[in-house]
Order: C-alpha cells, then sequence, then structure tokens
C-alpha cells in the first residue's frame, strides 16, 4: 500500500523542494533517475536502445561499416575468416637474383622474359595484368627497360614448375598455396613475394567468403537494410491497418464486431510463416509482396489488442463516470482510451518489429520472395546450408546478425512492458 | 508478563520504500495485548492498522520492510524468529482473517483441502482421514454443514465463506486472531451473525482477537478495548467504555463525533476539518496538530508521548493531558 | 488400412470418449461452452478454407501452365482445366471444392507424378507428427518448470537468467539454431545425423503400418529401425521445442507471479504454508489456466517453426511438403495443404479449450 501524493492534498509549503524538481526536471533526468528504482529492467532497455540505434544507423549508412558492396565478388571462394587468399607468387631458381616481376624487366631489344604458367587458371591474367602495370610505369624510365612478357603456358603444375628448373623459362607464376604443396619437389626453386604488389586483402577477409566469393561480413551490413525495410515498413502497415479497425469494431460492437474478430481470429490462429508462404507464392517474389504477406499475417495482432484494451477501459468506471457527466465520444477516445492503449501498441509494434525480421529472414531462407541480387540475411543462410561441411562461417554470422538485431527490438518490448504494467512494476 | 498480556508490540516502524523516498506507515507504535480480549484497532484508510496487522504476522510482502522494534508474543521475540520457525507459528499459534472470503480461498482448490493442508502442514504425522474429520467437526462448530467441505468456494455465499475462513484461522487452536476488516465484505445482517460468533469463540475458548476495521459501529458491538490509529501512530488506546463514554484524544473526539446518529433532529453531519497527511513528509511535531481544534504552540514542534492520562483509564499521546516542557532546554525529546 | 485413418482413430476415438463424458456429465455450462466451442471451430476452419480458395484463384497467370511447364502443350492444358473444373463459373468451383474438402477428396497432384494427394499426405502427416508431439513435450516441460523456478526467485538472478534465456531463445531464427545444431553435433563432433527421419538402408528394412517410425519399429520389434529413427528424430526435436519453451518460460513466469501476489496465496501464507508450496503447487496450478489457453495459440508457432525445422532437416513432413508445393505451383496440393493445417489448428485450439474448461472449476459448476 503507498500513499501517493495525489491521494491527499497538502498544503505547497509541504512539498518538499527536491520532490518539486523531480516534477520540473527534463525527461533525461528522470530517465537517469529512474534507473535507481526499476533496476535490472531499465537496463534491459538501455542495453537495447543502444543496440537498436546501432542497427539502424548501420542500416542507413552502410558505407563506412562495411568494406565491399553486397554483390562484389572479392577474393577466391571459401576463404575462412582471417584467411588469406591465396596469391599469385613468382617462382625462380634459389640463386636468382630476382625478387619481384619488376626484376624481369629487360632493356629493348633483349630477349623478352619468358614466364611459365598453369593453363585455365586465372594467374595468367593476373600476371599480363600486372606486366602491364609495371611496363606502363617503365615506359617513362631513362633506363629503357621494358617488361614485356612471353607467357607460356604448361598443362599441369608440376610442368609448369619444371620448366623453370629446366630453363625453359625464366620464372613460373603460380598461386602461393599451390607451390607450398608441392614445394618439396622442386628444392631447387623458391617463392618470391607476391606479384600484386600491395593487396588490400593481406589480412584476409573478417568474417570469410561465401560460396562464390563474396565477402560475409560486408553481406552482414548490407544485409540490414533489407532486414530493416521488410521489418518496419510489414509493422507500420500492420499497425495502421490493424489499430483503426480495432477502435472502430470496439466502438461499433455488434454484427460489425463479431464478424471481423472472426475473421482477425482465425487469421491470428493461423500459423504466420505459412500464411506468409502463401500470400508470397502467389503475389510473386519480390520485396513488395514479402512485405504485404507479412502485414497481413501481424494486423490481427494489433486489432485484437486494441480492441481488448479498448473494451477494458471501457468498461472502467471512470470512463462510464464521464459519459454520465455528458463527455462525447471523440473525448473519451482521446482522453481515457488513447492514453491507455497507445503503450500496448508500442509494446507490440516493438515487438512485432522483432518478430518480422524473424519472419522474413524466414521466407528468404525458404527461398521465397527475394530476387537474387540483394544481400539478405535469410538467403546467405540457404546458401551456406549446401556447404555446412565447409564453410561454417557461412552459416553461422548471418545467423548471430539476426539474432542480434531480432534480440535488441524483443529486449525494447520487454523492458517497455515491465515499464509501462504497474502490477507487474511495483511488486 | 505482567496481566497476562499475549502480546506485546514494542517500537515498531514498518517502512514502504516507495520511489520518491521511504513511507513509515507504522511509526514507532507501542501497545498490549490481554489475553482473552477482543482488541479494536481503528482508524481512516491508510492510517497503516493493515500494515500493523500484517507486521504483527511478519506477513509483509514487497516494498515493505520492518525496520525497527520488536514483537513479544508468548514471552518470544518474533523478531528474532528464523523464516522457518516463523511460518510454523503462522496459522498454528496466530491466525488471521482476510477482507475479502473471496479472493482469500484458492478457487481450484476444494474447502475441505484447504483445511486439510493447513492441518497436515503443521502436523504432518496426521493421517489424510484424521485431518478430514478434524476439519468436519470444526467447521461444524461454526456453523457450516460437513457436506459443504467438498465444493469449491465460488459455490458458497460470502457469510459462508468467511466463516470458513475463521475455521482456518483457528484449524490449530491459534490463541491469537486478527481480523483485517473481516466484514467490510458483508451486508449487515451477515456481519452481525459473524461477530457473534467471533464473541462466542473467545467466549468459549479463550480466544484473544484483533479486530481491525474502519467502522466504529462494529468495534462498538463487540471489542473489550479500542485502540486509535492516525498517520501510523497509535493516538489514543483504553477501555471501550472510557473511551467512547470520554475520548481524550482530539482524533478520537472528531472520530466519534462523525458517526451519524440516526436521531439527526436536522443536525448537520460533523466533518473533521482536513484530510490525513503524507507519510512522505509528515508535519512536525504532533501529527494531528494541522486539524486539531484545540492546537496548542508546543504541538505544532514537540511529539507528545504515548502515556497513561492522568487520572483516567486511556493511554493517548496529547499534550492536553500531559505536562508540556518548558523552555528551549527542555525541548530536546 | 491407410496411416491417415488409423492416425484418426488413434485421436478420434479418445477425443469422443471424452466428448460424451462432458456432455453426459457436464453441467449446463460446460455443456453449453462445449457445444459452443465446436460451432465455432466449423465457421473457422470454413473461412480458412474459403480464403486459400479464393487466394488461389486470384493467382496472376494459370497455374496449370506454370505447373506444367514447357510440356505442356495447349490441348494439354486446355484437358487438365476441363478436369481440375477451372473452367467452370467460380461459385461452382467454389460448391466442388466445399464438396471436396469435406470428403477428403483432394484430387491429384499436378506434378512429380501425379500421384493422389492423399497418399502423399498421409506419407508426411506422421513425419509431421512424429517430430511435433515429442517437441511440444520438450517445450512444455522446460517452460514450464524455468518459468515456475524464475517467479520463485523474482528479481533475483535465476529470475533475470531466465527472462535473458527466453528472450534469446526467442530471438533466435529457428533455422539457424538447427544449422548451429547440425554444424556442431553432426559436422564437427559427428554424433548425430543430420537430415532424413531414418538410415535409408536401415529404412527399408522397416514395414510402415501407421507410418510413425517409432511405433512401426516397436510394432515389428525392429530395434536397429528404432535406433535410427531416434538418432535421426534428436535434433530436429530439440531445436523446435527449444525455440518453443521460450515462449512457454515467459508465459508461465508471468502468469505465476500474477498469480502470487493474489489475496489467497498471502492467506495461504498466514496459514503457515510454505513458500515453495505456496509457488509450485497454488500459483502454478492458478497460473495454468490462463497458459492452457494460451497453448491453444502457440500452436500456430509450433507448425511454423514445424516448417521450418523440416526444411533444414530435410525432414519429409507436412511442413516441407507445402513449401515444395508452393515453390513448383502445384495448385491443388497447396490448396489441400493448407486446408488440412487450418483443421489442424482448429482442432487443436478447440481441444485446448475443453481442456481448459475441465481444469478450471468455476467453468465447470
Amino acid at each position: 500500500m503507498t500513499i501517493t501524493k495525489e491521494e491527499y492534498p497538502t498544503p505547497e509549503n509541504e512539498i518538499a523542494s527536491w520532490e518539486q524538481d523531480l516534477d520540473r526536471v527534463g525527461f533525461v533526468r528522470r530517465a537517469l533517475r529512474a534507473r535507481k528504482w526499476y533496476g535490472a529492467d531499465w537496463w534491459f532497455v538501455a542495453i537495447s536502445m543502444v543496440m537498436v540505434a546501432g542497427f539502424l544507423i548501420i542500416a542507413f549508412f552502410p558505407d563506412p561499416f562495411a568494406p565491399f558492396g553486397p554483390n562484389e565478388i572479392v577474393g577466391s571462394s571459401f576463404l575462412a575468416p582471417g584467411e588469406t587468399p591465396p596469391v599469385p607468387v613468382l617462382i625462380v631458381p634459389q640463386d636468382s637474383p630476382v625478387e619481384e616481376l619488376q626484376d624481369l624487366a629487360v632493356p629493348v631489344g633483349s630477349e623478352r622474359p619468358a614466364i611459365a604458367v598453369e593453363q585455365g587458371l586465372p594467374t595468367s591474367v593476373a600476371l599480363r595484368e600486372q606486366a602491364q602495370i609495371i611496363d606502363d610505369q617503365l615506359k617513362d624510365d631513362p633506363e629503357e627497360l621494358r617488361l614485356r612478357v612471353r607467357i607460356e603456358r604448361y598443362n599441369t603444375l608440376e610442368e609448369t614448375l619444371q620448366a623453370v628448373v629446366d630453363e625453359e623459362v625464366h620464372a613460373a607464376v603460380v598461386q602461393s598455396t599451390d607451390f607450398e604443396v608441392v614445394k618439396s619437389q622442386f628444392p631447387t626453386l623458391r617463392a618470391s613475394e607476391s606479384i600484386m604488389g600491395d593487396t588490400a586483402t593481406a589480412g584476409g577477409f573478417l568474417l570469410g567468403t561465401n560460396e562464390i566469393g563474396q565477402d560475409v561480413f560486408s553481406r552482414l551490413i548490407w544485409g540490414a537494410q533489407v532486414a530493416l525495410l521488410i521489418g518496419f515498413s510489414a509493422s507500420i502497415i500492420a499497425l495502421v491497418i490493424g489499430v483503426p479497425l480495432g477502435l472502430i469494431a470496439s466502438f461499433v460492437g455488434g454484427s460489425l464486431d463479431r464478424y471481423l474478430s472472426l475473421l482477425m481470429d482465425s487469421l491470428y490462429a493461423f500459423p504466420g510463416l505459412i500464411l506468409a508462404i502463401a500470400i508470397t507464392a502467389i503475389l510473386g517474389p519480390s520485396i513488395f509482396n514479402i512485405i504485404v504477406a507479412i502485414a497481413v499475417v501481424y494486423i490481427p495482432t494489433y486489432y485484437r489488442i486494441v480492441r481488448g484494451q479498448t473494451f477494458s477501459v471501457k468498461a472502467e468506471v471512470y470512463v462510464e463516470a464521464a459519459r454520465s457527466i455528458g463527455a462525447r465520444r471523440t473525448e473519451i477516445l482521446r482522453r481515457y482510451i488513447f492514453p491507455n492503449v497507445i503503450p500496448s501498441v508500442a509494446i507490440i509494434f516493438s515487438v512485432n518489429v522483432a518478430d518480422a525480421i524473424l519472419t522474413g529472414a524466414g521466407l528468404s531462407f525458404l527461398g521465397l520472395g527475394l530476387p537474387p541480387t540483394i544481400a539478405d540475411w535469410g538467403i546467405d543462410l540457404a546458401r551456406g546450408q549446401r556447404f555446412i561441411q565447409t564453410a561454417w562461417w557461412m552459416i553461422t554470422f548471418p545467423g548471430i546478425a539476426i539474432m542480434l538485431v531480432v534480440l535488441a527490438f524483443t529486449l525494447m518490448g520487454e523492458g517497455l512492458m515491465e515499464i509501462f504494467n504497474p502490477k507487474l512494476r511495483d511488486r | 508478563m505482567p496481566k497476562d498480556i499475549l502480546y506485546s508490540v514494542k517500537n515498531l516502524t514498518v517502512e514502504y520504500k516507495t520511489r520518491a523516498g521511504p513511507v513509515r506507515a507504522v511509526d514507532d507504535v507501542s501497545f498490549d495485548i490481554y489475553r482473552g480480549e477482543i482488541l479494536g484497532l481503528v482508524g481512516e484508510s491508510g492510517c497503516g492498522k493493515s500494515t500493523l496487522g500484517k507486521a504483527m504476522m511478519r506477513l509483509h510482502t514487497g516494498p515493505a520492510e520492518i525496520t525497527g522494534g520488536e514483537l513479544w508474543f508468548d514471552e518470544r521475540d518474533l523478531m528474532t524468529l528464523s523464516d522457518r520457525e516463523m511460518t510454523d507459528l503462522r496459522g498454528a499459534e496466530i491466525g488471521m482473517v482476510f477482507q475479502d472470503p473471496m479472493t482469500s480461498l484458492n478457487p481450484v482448490q476444494r474447502i475441505m483441502e484447504h483445511l486439510t493442508e493447513t492441518i497436515q502442514t503443521h502436523e504432518p504425522e496426521t493421517s489424510d482421514a484424521d485431518a478430514e474429520s478434524r476439519a468436519e467437526e470444526l467447521v461444524e462448530r461454526l456453523g457450516i454443514r460437513r457436506e459443504r467441505l467438498s465444493e469449491y468456494p465460488h459455490q458458497m455465499s460470502g457469510g459462508m465463506r468467511q466463516r470458513v475462513m475463521i475455521s482456518l484461522a483457528l484449524a490449530l487452536n491459534s490463541k491469537l486472531v486478527i481480523a483485517d476488516e473481516p466484514t467490510t465484505s458483508l451486508d449487515v445482517i451477515v456481519e452481525y451473525q459473524f461477530l457473534d460468533l467471533l464473541h462466542e469463540l473467545r467466549d468459549e475458548f479463550g480466544l484473544t482477537i484483533v479486530l481491525i476495521t474502519h467502522n466504529i459501529g462494529v468495534v462498538a458491538e463487540i471489542a473489550d478495548r479500542l485502540a486509535v490509529m492516525y498517520a501510523g501512530k497509535i493516538v489514543e488506546i483504553g477501555d471501550c467504555f472510557g473511551c467512547f463514554g470520554d475520548p481524550k484524544h482530539p482524533y478520537t473526539q472528531g472520530l466519534l463525533r462523525s458517526v451519524p446518529n440516526i436521531k439527526l433532529d436536522g443536525e448537520e453531519l460533523y466533518k473533521m476539518e482536513g484530510a490525513p497527511p503524507n507519510l512522505l513528509r509528515p508535519p512536525s511535531g504532533c501529527r494531528f496538530h494541522p486539524r486539531c481544534p484545540f492546537v496548542m504552540d508546543i504541538c505544532r514542534t514537540e511529539e507528545p508521548a504515548f502515556k497513561l492520562v492522568e487520572g483516567g483509564d486511556q493511554i493517548t499521546a496529547c499534550w492536553l493531558y500531559q505536562e508540556t516542557p518548558v523552555g528551549p532546554e527542555l525541548s530536546r525529546a | 488400412m491407410s496411416p491417415i485413418a488409423i492416425i484418426a482413430l488413434i485421436i478420434g476415438i479418445p477425443a469422443l470418449i471424452g466428448l460424451i463424458y462432458i456432455l453426459i456429465t457436464g453441467s449446463t455450462g460446460l455443456r453449453r461452452f462445449v457445444i459452443t466451442r465446436i460451432g465455432l471451430t466449423l465457421p473457422m476452419v470454413f473461412i480458412l478454407a474459403t480464403l486459400v480458395f479464393f487466394i488461389m484463384r486470384v493467382l496472376p497467370g494459370d497455374p496449370v501452365t506454370s505447373a506444367l511447364g514447357p510440356k505442356g502443350t495447349p490441348e494439354i492444358i486446355e484437358r487438365i482445366r476441363e478436369q481440375l473444373g477451372l473452367n467452370d463459373p467460380i461459385l461452382v468451383q467454389y460448391g466442388n471444392f466445399l464438396k471436396d474438402m469435406i470428403t477428403l477428396n483432394f484430387g491429384n497432384s499436378l506434378t512429380g507424378g501425379h500421384r493422389p494427394i492423399v497418399d502423399e499426405m498421409s506419407e508426411r502427416f506422421p513425419a509431421t507428427l512424429e517430430l511435433v508431439i515429442p517437441a511440444s513435450f520438450l517445450a512444455l516441460s522446460l517452460g514450464v518448470i524455468g518459468g515456475a523456478w524464475a517467479a520463485s526467485r523474482r528479481k533475483r538472478a535465476t529470475d533475470y537468467g531466465m527472462r535473458v534465456y527466453s528472450v534469446v531463445i526467442y530471438s533466435l531464427p529457428i533455422f539457424w539454431l538447427g544449422l548451429m545444431l547440425q554444424l556442431l553435433f553432426g559436422v564437427w563432433l559427428n554424433w548425430l545425423p543430420i537430415s532424413g527421419r531414418i538410415d535409408p538402408v536401415i529404412g527399408t528394412t522397416l514395414d510402415r503400418t501407421t507410418n510413425i517410425y517409432t511405433i512401426d519399429s516397436i510394432i515389428s520389434g525392429n530395434w536397429l529401425a528404432l535406433g535410427s529413427t531416434l538418432a535421426h528424430l534428436v535434433l530436429p526435436t530439440v531445436t523446435l521445442g527449444l525455440i518453443l519453451s521460450g515462449v512457454f518460460v515467459r508465459l508461465t513466469r508471468i502468469n505465476v507471479i500474477e498469480t502470487q501476489h493474489a489475496d489467497y496465496i498471502s492467506a495461504a501464507r498466514a496459514r503457515g504454508i510454505r513458500e515453495r508450496v505456496l509457488t509450485y503447487k497454488h500459483a502454478l496450478k492458478n497460473a495454468m489456466i490462463p497458459v492452457i489457453t494460451l497453448i491453444g495459440l502457440q500452436v500456430a508457432i509450433l507448425l511454423a517453426g514445424a516448417v521450418l525445422t523440416e526444411t533444414v532437416f530435410s525432414w519429409p513432413g507436412m511442413g516441407r511438403y507445402l513449401v515444395e508445393r508452393i515453390s513448383s505451383r502445384d495448385y491443388t496440393a497447396v490448396q489441400s495443404g493448407i486446408a488440412v493445417f487450418a483443421l489442424l489448428v482448429a482442432v487443436i485450439s478447440l481441444a485446448v479449450d475443453i481442456i481448459y474448461s475441465l481444469v478450471d472449476p468455476r467453468v465447470r459448476y
């Protein structure tokens, strides 16, 4: 039993000055002072709000965070997190003075350097490109050295390297990893540095690459956009449709209320995901259709909550009292019903966004709905499942991303609920 | 303990932790309860009487906490007992009857089970059959037919449920029963029967009863002594006849005058000035001073002691009956 | 006997007996309640089925064409459309649809061999049951005990721990949890299989009567099959059950906390009943009443989770069936599948409501 100030009117001078200050103080201060009172729940809300803010920032401004674009192919496939991608290196005899590609430059008119590569690999492309770059740089060189390589192709890795041993060529260019494997067979050869010079990916990719060589981490960042878009749009649409319907139904009552409620209850009881699957399948794959599908699933939630709350508020004695002194319907709506309903709706919205993101991810996981050029966590998980034996990072990180975002919104809703619900609070 | 005191409360303070600070719902209260008496504890809503009643069994939960004092029951200070010992004591030596019998009974449990569970919790060796027969005897003595024991609470009338509550409180022959607003939810006729029943129980079994209520009429009916609470303190305690005939404390006087007299004779209804204070910042000195028609300067600054009135039977806390300290050097309490 | 018939009997006979019992012994109030609820179920199924029907016909593009793909010449397409009655006026189609639904005449699948849909479903449905029932038990036991435990230690470490647990579990995408479990137990530790219901070789030795492999293997004494089935059952069941338990922990906790503040709990405490008894017996029993009503709603989550779990673990159940059929635009199969789901949901919520009325004596008398 707490005795609140409102119950007993007290003379002005008896209210403590600090109490008066507390009321006048801004929201922020009150929120901070609330920390002591609400205890751990305050932390729940605070942490989750920070997380939500972080997520929103990442979603709106992915560029500072993502090293690469969502569909950019940045390296070889299936690179583990932090694994250095294999780079093409120059293979020369042990005693050769050649350290890098540039060292093979010769004066104009001399024999062009021959370099062996394995047939069919991208190393030849890399070689040609690098040689061209170096050659262009040398054009301005007064010493008149040029690098015009002659590329000799061999069928296998061993033949390629053997050519160097047999001095058929001046050097070979192979992948560093390939050379590591067969190094022991060619004790007279050594690998110089990478012919690529300075690579931005020397340190490997933070979370690895997927099956076609895209950076997992970048796709995580970019995926936030889709998740946010779907989550918020679907929830907002559902709210905009569901809340007014709920209010109307509870105000008008009668058969409208009965039939509408029956429809809504049936929809609500039906598994949302399956409904969303059906709608998406019918309407076809596109982001808009996914949003619509998820929105339809959640309309009944808002409807029920608003309707239930409105009913219970309407039945309260104070509303009856207000009506008896002539308050109009709109006034009752505004003063009594709204303030009671809005906190619930806010909480539902927060949890709703979380749920919508989950459902959206589920839908794309099942392969329904998104065009393949969009980076999305669900699709990444589906793709990763095929390679679960080899590339564990493909399924781990997108899932963690989903979990963190959903967690943030859910925590926020949970915390808000504890704070707004006085019965649970004061005990 | 002299004069057969069953329960002695000494300097009890119960605080509620609220967002704006601690509130002392019961502030330094001391009084005695004699064996075999019916003590009425009256006061307005929010004066702390329910809190006091619960605190006497250390039954409080949540934000309330006993922050000081001793509770001497039958030569033991309850404040020193462990949780387990306290649990054993509840229901066996001290019982409680609550205000709303409908919500105080478990809706999914039959009445019989309420009783047998209580019996078997305190006396685990009792067999089911024994417990049941004891339960049957018990309720029959209280006027409930034994066939009704197999019913659920919602199948009974209000008055019957309240009898069940008493039987639960007495299941193990408690010495003290604290009744917290037991008749507030009953209509007048049932209330009368209930009070009659309490009286019988006291006469027949020597039961000691503390009757907490805001209804003075109820107290007048059956109580031996009266204790008046205001703003967390007891302001007057004494024999009923004495209090009703010659109330000492101005608050008691006001309280009694507020009771509408059926022979109104065109008199206006009396209303006390002001309202009970905010216990966050209680008034200085005597808490009643803002409303007291006999207020003196000393009342605003010094709190009066709780003392026996000279030449009277009541104990009261009012400067009207005490020697006021003279001079500033004596105003240290 | 077809598996569907067997299952219908296993569920139907006790249900019928229970229903008769209620109608005979229950008070008028209860009787009226039960009959009303049954009466409400029909419109619910009706509405859902109608929704399915009209939605599928609003489909842009011709389903038969997209289902047949390049194999469909105009003549064949026309013939099949006639066969399916797709050229009839919509009301006639609707009438036939309802008639078919009632008689369980689902027709044949448009793709994948044109088998009768009933046969296809009677293979998948028991698979889903075998997954969903143990998962529900797991979720309920974990959830109720966890929730009650959290409520008994309010505002202490356990309470917050349980709340964090339920929130985290709720936020986990179920398909991700499944994948992680597959990774850990299937790939890295190699303790458990990660797809299918049973080892394919062992599977050939199993006599399928009910199509619930655990039951079938016990009936035929095929212990090898039983072992393989159980091993395959572990990961999917744990996945589904764990996720669902989060919901139940939360529900139970909140309801027990609410109940703990009831007057009768204080009154019982005043009689010296011990705290633990108060929480686990008195409060929990009363708290379960609202929880039971909400269990019915969790069925929706359960089925949605089943769809995803089945996809992750390649479990050949109704969920995966539905997804496959939608992807291949198999019109009739999708229609029937959703209708079956709707019926399932309606029946389960009806059953839950009836159980609720049995548990709460206030409704009974």
